[in-house]
């Protein structure tokens, strides 16, 4: 049986998409484990690396929950991804 | 159907270009920092009090992308009040991290004396001011939404527009994400 057509006009089906709390609670978590660990003053070759890392994870979580480009067509996140992945290569080499 | 999906289409390409700005305003944020460390410049560190106020607005920022994410989820159900009370809620979450950056600013100009002369002030004001911008762009639209809102035009099946203002919001929550460890934390 054919389903019923979406609502505004979405392409796809309705996604059951991931409870924005628990999204919100592991940002909020993250952004806290950050700042605490920038308390330990450990050698900036060592922090650098993972402050980076947690934040690109967090900026993703926003894109793929937030933004909903898990759920959306693949050429929303070709075209998100790909200028997205010159400026994580250029942040890190700069910051590095 | 086709207009909508046009009208996302040019909402990532948009957000696509903007990401590249920014990639390059935090570029020059983090090369400028690094040659004021190789030629002896004094660089700003933030203190406690800074710290504080910064990991304060960031989680603001954040409450308000779940506000928007929430009064998306509530006009696809067709809850037309709830969508309108996550609007208030975000533009007034909006309104105080704007708040905070002037606390934030006031408290580098005035207390500590930097301004756009010193390598600091250039690097550190551009790039949060440009993300202040947003934000404040971001504000008014949601505003402008909340006013076509209550106008009772968004549904179930109609509710595009707000899905678009919330790419804008969540993507300006992206890159503060980003500026919010790169300025306030690898220093």
């Amino acid at each position: 049986m054919a389903n019923p057509p979406a609502p505004n006009g979405e392409s796809g089906a309705h996604h059951k998409h991931t409870n924005p709390v628990l999204v919100f609670g592991i940002l909020t978590l993250a952004t806290i484990f950050e700042v605490v660990v920038t308390l330990f003053h450990l050698p900036q070759n060592v922090i650098v690396p993972i402050l980076l890392a947690i934040a690109f994870v967090k900026a993703g979580l926003v894109a793929a929950y937030y933004m909903h480009l898990r759920y959306e067509k693949w050429i929303y996140t070709v075209i998100f991804i790909t200028p997205a992945l010159f400026a994580v290569f250029l942040i890190f080499t700069l910051a590095m | 159907m086709h207009a909508n999906e046009n009208r996302k289409f040019g909402m990532w390409l948009f957000l696509s270009s903007e990401l590249l700005i920014f990639a390059g305003l935090i570029g020059a944020f983090v090369l400028t920092r690094r040659s004021a460390f190789q030629n002896g410049v004094e660089w700003w560190e933030p203190n406690a009090f800074s710290l504080t106020l910064v990991s304060i607005n960031t989680f603001i920022l954040l409450a308000s992308s779940l506000m928007v994410v929430l009064g998306i989820e509530a006009i696809r159900v067709n809850q037309q009040l709830k969508l309108q009370r996550y609007l208030i809620l975000t533009a007034i979450l909006g309104g105080l991290f704007l708040a905070g950056q002037a606390i934030e600013y006031s408290l580098l100009i005035f207390e500590e004396g930097h301004s756009f002369a010193d390598p600091f002030g250039t690097a550190f004001f551009t790039l949060t001011g440009i993300h202040g911008l947003h934000v404040f762009v971001g504000v008014i639209w949601c505003l402008m939404t909340l006013l076509v809102a209550r106008r009772g035009t968004f549904s179930s099946y109609n509710y595009t527009t707000v899905e678009i203002f919330g790419l804008y919001w969540h993507f300006v929550d992206l890159i503060w994400v980003i500026i919010f460890t790169v300025v306030y934390l690898t220093n």
